[in-house]
């Protein structure tokens, strides 16, 4: 364990060593939401109530969208592991006394760390800039359990991530393709620019059995009190169930990659 | 002539290098619909909960974010070479660019199209023409100067490229400058009139993504006043000038310091 605290550490400090790329990252965060936020500002300015929601809950979604994404989706390990496979270096850590897997695992939690740091101040600003009314949850359960799930989505979106680009095994010049369809998804059926209970029921059902609004969506409704206990834990119990789906087959296609990996890169 | 047979062969090579992997062409291909597709589906979906928004009609809505992709898709198709200008500039290999007889800028900004995105133009253009015609019905007039302001958005996407490949050259790094652009580009998947001031006046006159995406929307529904047409073209006309000055100064600040 102590061996990943020097990971954690280490990967923590050093995202400190390319400050302007950081910064440049928050920058592009907070370009996103503003998108979003001034879509729904136009949205209400000539309606009082859209879909069920006010115009405060409807910013309150917005602004907690901006840390949900900090937490569950800031993860370098996207933008690495893949070419560390199709290029060879993979070799370094699997000569290493470390797990590969756990160890971008302690990397993308030191940068959630320093992105979340960030998330609050550029929450902070933009609340000052734009004064929503934020509502949370009452309950401390409630938010106890958002937390909860906010845990489970991220631990979900890494194996997920990891499971497509585990694709270079096979094909080493394609690191990126399946990231690129599971993020083009992610993108609005994870709940990123709209509450997904303004889909049709039948679509968001069916969605449920996906991992995508687990990532974005979910969290927010609990964290604000949308869902009652019950369906809490009817959400927590099926965010789990996933992550051991997830968990399994992550391990199992690594294995089964890691069988053929032959280091072609190098 | 002798410059568009060499851009017509870096095409045919981007074609063929991108056909050698089918598989991997096809995913790209439809991520990228799907991409569209379910943006398009949100518009829908919101047009069934509001007539309107900030006085735009769904059909209005639905041109304005097919226009933002026809520009878009435009500029990466042409433009993605841009994307790989920084392995060339620190490993060395722009100093064989400069020793060719042929333009380094064009050889930085068309030397590999995307032809991924050309597939996906295509289904774009038909799927603006089909509303255009079908809904909103412009003058000859109107259309006449869509396509002049589609092609002053392109200027103004090149003379942002070629910044881009400048500041590359100074300081080794596109990488974030290119995606902070791509970032910028998305906020106007909605008309720039979404924006309240001064986000408005910055998205217009400071980064003119406005003009660049939400103008020939306009002119194409006729709501743009003439005076605005002309400062759009002053714009691209002056964007790309001062653009190609700063390609010129870094140039000189080249020092080949990888090779």
């Amino acid at each position: 364990m102590r061996k990943y605290w020097v990971v954690f550490q280490q990967s923590f400090q050093n995202e400190f060593v390319y400050r302007l790329n950081f910064v440049l990252w928050r920058f592009r965060n907070i370009l996103r939401i503003l998108m979003t936020y001034f879509l729904w500002h136009s949205v209400f300015s000539s309606n009082t109530n859209v879909f069920g929601y006010s115009k405060e809950q409807m910013m309150a979604y917005v602004f907690l969208v901006l840390i949900v994404t900090s937490f569950v989706m800031s993860a370098p390990s996207n933008d690495n592991v893949g070419g560390e496979i199709s290029n060879g270096t993979l070799n370094n850590f699997l000569i290493k006394p470390i797990g590969y897997l756990r160890y971008w695992l302690t990397r993308d939690w030191a940068s959630k760390l320093l992105n979340m740091l960030f998330a609050v101040f550029e929450f902070t600003l933009l609340y000052l800039l734009f004064r929503p009314q934020i509502y949370l949850s009452q309950s401390p359960l409630q938010l106890f359990l958002g937390i909860i799930l906010l845990i489970i989505s991220s631990l979900i979106y890494y194996l997920i991530t990891k499971l497509a680009v585990s694709v270079a095994f096979w094909t080493p010049e394609n690191s990126w393709g399946f990231m690129f369809t599971i993020l083009v998804f992610m993108e609005i059926l994870s709940g990123n620019i709209f509450p997904l209970d303004l889909l049709p029921k039948s679509v968001m059902t069916l969605l449920q059995f996906t991992p995508f609004p687990y990532m974005v969506y979910y969290p927010i409704a609990i964290l604000v009190g949308k869902l009652d206990v019950f369906n809490t834990i009817r959400v927590l119990i099926q965010a789990l169930g996933l992550l051991t789906v997830c968990y399994f087959i992550t391990i199992k296609v690594w294995r089964r990659g890691l069988k053929v990996y032959a280091a072609v890169g190098i | 002539m002798k410059t568009l047979r060499i851009i017509f062969r870096f095409s045919i090579n981007s074609l063929q290098q991108a056909l050698s992997n089918v598989p991997v062409f096809l995913l790209f291909f439809f991520s990228k619909l799907i991409r569209y597709g379910l943006f398009l589906f949100f518009l829908i979906l919101l047009f069934n909960g509001v007539s309107t928004v900030v006085g735009y009609s769904r059909e209005q809505m639905l041109i304005f974010y097919l226009i933002f992709n026809l520009i878009d898709t435009t500029a990466q198709l042409l433009f993605r070479e841009v994307y790989r200008f920084r392995s060339l500039i620190v490993s060395g290999g722009f100093d064989a660019v400069l020793t060719k007889p042929f333009s380094p800028i064009i050889r930085s900004l068309l030397g590999g199209p995307d032809f991924i995105d050309f597939g996906v133009l295509i289904i774009i253009v038909v799927a603006t023409i089909y509303i255009a015609n079908t809904y909103i019905h412009p003058s000859w007039l109107q259309t006449v100067l869509f396509f002049a302001m589609v092609a002053n958005s392109l200027l103004i996407s090149t003379a942002f490229h070629i910044l881009v490949l400048g500041i590359g050259i100074i300081t080794f790094s596109v990488d974030h400058l290119v995606m902070i652009y791509r970032d910028l580009s998305a906020l106007m998947r909605i008309p720039v009139d979404m924006f309240t001031n001064p986000v408005r006046s910055i998205l217009t006159f400071v980064v003119p993504v406005g003009i660049m995406f939400t103008f020939p929307a306009k002119v194409l529904f006729g709501l743009l006043s003439w005076q605005m047409v002309i400062l759009s073209f002053i714009f691209g006309g002056l964007s790309l000038y001062l653009s190609l000055k700063f390609w010129k100064y870094s140039l000189r600040q080249y020092q080949s310091a990888s090779s």
